[in-house]
């Protein structure tokens, strides 16, 4: 499912920070990288991994890539949740009827 | 179905559990640290690839949920906003570092069925991340405003 593929993308602290940074606006690779210790090539092979996951779209403005977050990947959150319950709510009802204590 | 109505519908769930209404409120709070799957959904599992210590939910008015992380820090995932042992809690649910998007709303009830115990679990309010979207996209605009602006700049020198 996407929004796995949106988490594995975020498990990097790098490719987090980056992803903090789009949420206050558009920014292009350069500005991204003034702000992290790493290399503009780093941040432009992150940001790949955060397009792949659906996560920032990119688009050119001459010779610059501006990079934004990709307001689609909001409903996979809901989609995550919607698979994640059915998971927790099993493994709830395992433990509740595990013991009994009271039952 | 249009792709709206699916984005922004409650998430329902009901399970049956074989047990007092008082033992599965108190197996949903007190005990979640022996449930919950951390390995699947933890803040700690999201950023280092490890599941976090464990979960607490700290109920009572003013309590709060929170994962405990294997480093030791302690990262809200939500607000009781209303606490009814063993019947019901209401969270308002944002499990996030930064605290800084909308929370979504669940409301947890627990009913007596014959001495067994129904859970009904309902994830709400997914339209407060369309309108989080709706400004983020307006200071999307306005950071493509500038952006403009200073390429006419650029351009017209």
């Amino acid at each position: 499912m996407a929004y796995r593929n949106a988490m594995e993308a975020l498990g990097d602290r790098t490719r987090r920070a980056i992803f903090e940074q789009l949420r206050s606006g558009p920014r292009a690779v350069g500005e991204i990288a003034d702000e992290l210790p790493v290399s503009r090539p780093a941040v432009s092979q992150h940001l790949r991994v955060l397009k792949e996951a659906g996560l920032v779209t990119e688009r050119r403005n001459g010779t610059r890539r501006i990079y934004r977050l990709d307001p689609d990947g909001l409903g996979e959150l809901r989609d995550y949740f919607d698979d994640f319950w059915s998971e927790a709510l099993a493994a709830f009802k395992v433990m509740a009827e595990d013991e009994r204590r009271d039952a | 179905m249009s792709t709206q109505a699916t984005e922004t519908e409650a998430i329902r769930r009901s399970v049956t559990v074989d047990c007092s209404v008082e033992h599965a409120f108190e197996t949903f709070t007190e005990r979640i640290h022996e449930w919950w799957p951390l390995g699947r959904h933890s803040i700690d599992h999201y950023e280092t690839g490890t599941p976090a210590e464990t979960v607490v939910f700290q109920g009572g008015a003013g309590g709060q949920v929170y994962e405990r992380t294997k480093a030791g820090e302690e990262l809200k995932w939500a607000d009781v906003v209303a606490y009814d042992p063993p019947h019901r809690f209401v969270l308002a649910w944002n499990p996030s570092r930064e605290q800084d998007g909308p929370p979504t709303e669940i409301e947890v009830t627990f009913t007596d069925e014959a001495g067994k115990t129904r859970v009904d679990l309902e994830h709400r309010g997914w339209e407060a991340l369309g309108a989080e979207a709706a400004e983020a996209r307006q200071s999307y605009n306005e950071g493509w405003e500038s952006v403009l602006a200073g390429f006419a700049e650029n351009a017209s020198t």
